[in-house]
């Protein structure tokens, strides 16, 4: 759906383009496409750039049609660059792996000018220093990204029900004690729950798996559904949490816990385990967003503007804070930024254990057999459903 | 039987009349069923149609376990369906011939809620069974009983396809019993009819296309409810509309999800037209 609210100002904005672009009349086919475009402004993404607290302010400065789809995965804003979109936007704003190891190599994205971005990182929190890997191209040649947030994610407990302690200390066997059995939710975020079932049967999920860790992550998978009180979405997970439905759920983080941590539910916490299957005995997953110009042969300039915008420090905190989900964002390092997020929101954002909980983590990469996992996957839950 | 208007140069003055409706149902409702069907023989995974057709998508669902999906999707429309006809006669009897000034008043109460998105309803059922939500909570606050949350079961997916389609069996099944005339009610029981040979040889079949409307119109939609069984089963169920949902999003399967679309479309319109045709219904509306 196409999130354009329409306030009496960008009423305005648009009647007065729109009759602009009758008095132009023919000369409007004849002008350079680029110039077509340059109060016009298309955004793919996650939820949070689409809302109009990130939106109007650029709308008005840059007296612009700005219109942003939020989607919920990954790989179908990709294929919508893939079926032929790329005419249709200027901004995809996907996680991390996507831009380098898929969008750059199929042409889908364009790079960006090093010279007027990179300082930009310099201003970032220090893991993201230029040249920040998920932001260059494979080569580490090209600037295809910006990076703004990001956060750790695998699962999620009530705190009253297992302690931060014990859930970390667990990790993802949590999943594999009889004993929870109808204790838990799955979360309706069926790619992260691929990689999740992976780590829970006990290998890495971003490689190529053989065959007994296939048959692993099938009986995994079977066993993780049949278990499950509740599969859903986040709102459903969050409720299940604070009402004591269920006591934990699986794939879940910052980014799912803090609306109900925001609204003063403390004990609602995303964990990240203290060891996992990952290399170097990690145990959790980080994703961090990438927002890249879209190869679009008219591509706006404003695209490059909008990435400008968003860097600023009241942007960045206005992006972390922006509707539906909370999140930490790489321009905290700045402390103009930092100094922005009074001490509600970085407990929503469970500032406390951020770091070390990046450092127990690996950063999330494309799984090579996703699809196969994805069938045996679906399969599992419908076998489950059957009782 | 020749045409009236016959202009003698193609086209008669009533089909170029219609010709805009006719176009607009092809590109509004045939181009789009088309296109599903057409993607169902495209090979899985990819996203265009002018690769060469095949019945992968159709051999992997025979292969694989979508049965349960289909099974749950038919019996959860099949129960809901004989639930509401219960339900919904006596009410519908009642306010076509008994509840007189306070039918209207009804009408509107069982209207309101179609006012409201089928989702917020749903979630409001949530905060009224969650554990130590309204029913619950109240429960164990006032009388100090805990009962089992009998939320993301089987049972509450039926009672929410109940609520939610209680109105499509509702109104067309009023409108049934209250086309059959009271002479006939009359003249059935100064023939010597009991209560039950009334109901049973006259105001039945007579509100036979009221029924039949609303026994068709509540099974069609109960097969493709989704929200019921996300939202109130917590997917303690799939049922198949689910199926297709993650063949299109997650799975990126468009072909396999149009495969099982089909599929579902061949399945109603069997079953829907083997109801046709043995409850004819243009014969029970009297057209013929």
């Amino acid at each position: 759906m196409l999130k354009t609210p329409l306030s009496r100002r960008n009423f305005m904005q648009r009647s007065t383009a729109f009759a602009a672009a009758v008095a132009a009349g023919a000369k409007f086919t004849t002008t350079p496409a680029h110039a077509a475009r340059e109060k016009e402004l298309n955004i793919l993404c996650w939820e949070g750039y689409n809302s109009a607290q990130v939106l109007d302010p650029f709308r008005q400065d840059k007296g612009a049609t700005v219109k942003a789809e939020s989607l919920t995965n990954d790989p179908t804003m990709v294929n919508r660059l893939r079926a032929g979109e790329t005419k249709i936007w200027d901004l995809i704003n996907v996680n991390n792996p996507w831009a380098r190891k898929i969008m750059a190599p199929e042409g889908l994205i364009k790079p960006l000018d090093r010279a007027t971005f990179e300082p930009y990182f310099d201003k970032m929190m220090p893991a993201f220093k230029a040249p920040y890997k998920w932001a260059m191209d494979e080569k580490g040649e090209q600037l295809i990204g910006m990076a703004q947030r990001f956060g750790p994610y695998c699962f999620v407990v009530n705190t009253d029900k297992v302690s931060r302690k014990a859930a970390e200390d667990q990790g993802w066997n949590l999943w594999n004690d009889p004993a929870n059995d109808k204790k838990y939710g799955v979360l309706e975020s069926d790619d992260w729950n691929v990689f999740n079932i992976c780590c829970i049967a006990g290998f890495d999920p971003f490689k190529v798996h053989n065959d007994d860790e296939v048959a692993k992550f099938t009986e995994t998978a079977k066993r993780v559904f049949k278990g499950a009180k509740v599969v859903g979405d986040i709102a459903t997970m969050n409720q299940s949490l604070v009402s004591g439905e269920i006591d934990f759920h699986l794939t879940g983080g910052t980014y799912s816990a803090s609306p109900a941590r925001a609204d003063g539910a403390a004990n609602i916490r995303g964990i990240t385990p203290n060891s996992g299957p990952m290399e170097g005995g990690k145990g959790g997953i980080v994703w961090i967003e990438i927002t890249s110009p879209v190869n679009n042969p008219e591509l706006s300039p404003l695209a490059v503007e909008f990435l400008k915008y968003v860097q600023d420090p009241k942007v960045a905190h206005t992006v972390a804070f922006a509707e539906g989900t909370f999140n930490p964002v790489a321009q905290m390092g700045n402390k103009e930024c930092f100094d922005l997020f009074t001490k509600e929101e970085l407990d929503a954002i469970q500032w406390d254990s951020l770091e070390e909980e990046v450092a127990r983590s690996v950063e999330y990469d494309i799984v090579p057999d996703y699809d196969k996992l994805l069938d045996i996957m679906t399969a599992a839950k419908k076998e489950a459903s059957a009782g | 039987m020749a045409a009236p208007h016959e202009t003698g140069k193609g086209l008669s003055q009533g089909a170029r009349n219609a010709l805009p409706l006719i176009l607009f149902m092809i590109i509004g409702f045939a181009a789009p069923l088309l296109a599903v069907i057409a993607y169902s023989f495209m090979p899985p995974r990819s996203f265009g149609l002018t690769h060469a057709p095949t019945l992968d998508n159709y051999a992997d669902i025979f292969t694989s376990n979508s049965y349960i999906s289909f099974g749950w999707s038919m019996l959860f429309a099949a129960l809901t369906v004989a639930l509401l006809a219960l339900i919904c006669y006596p009410i519908a009897y009642g306010m076509a011939r008994l509840f007189g000034r306070w039918s209207p008043i009804l009408t509107l109460l069982f209207t309101i809620p179609l006012f409201v998105s089928e989702n917020v309803r749903l979630y409001g059922w949530i905060l009224f069974l969650i554990k130590n939500g309204v029913l619950l909570g109240t429960l164990k606050s006032w009388f100090g009983i805990e009962p089992e949350s009998i939320l993301f079961t089987p049972g509450v997916v039926l009672l929410g396809m109940v609520y939610v389609y209680l109105p499509f069996m509702l109104f067309p099944m009023t409108l049934g019993v209250s086309m059959v005339p009271n002479e006939t009610r009359e003249a059935a029981r100064d023939l010597g009819a009991s209560r039950w040979q009334v109901f049973r040889e006259v105001e039945l079949p007579l509100s036979m296309p009221g029924i039949m409307i609303g026994l068709l119109l509540t099974f069609v939609l109960a097969v493709g409810a989704i929200a019921e069984a996300k939202v109130l089963g917590g997917q303690t169920i799939i049922p198949i509309t689910h199926d297709i949902e993650i063949a299109f999003t997650y799975a990126q399967n468009w072909p396999l999800g149009a495969a099982l679309a089909v599929l579902l479309m061949i399945v109603v319109g069997t079953l829907v037209m083997l109801v046709l045709k043995r409850f004819d219904l243009d014969a029970i509306l009297g057209k013929r």
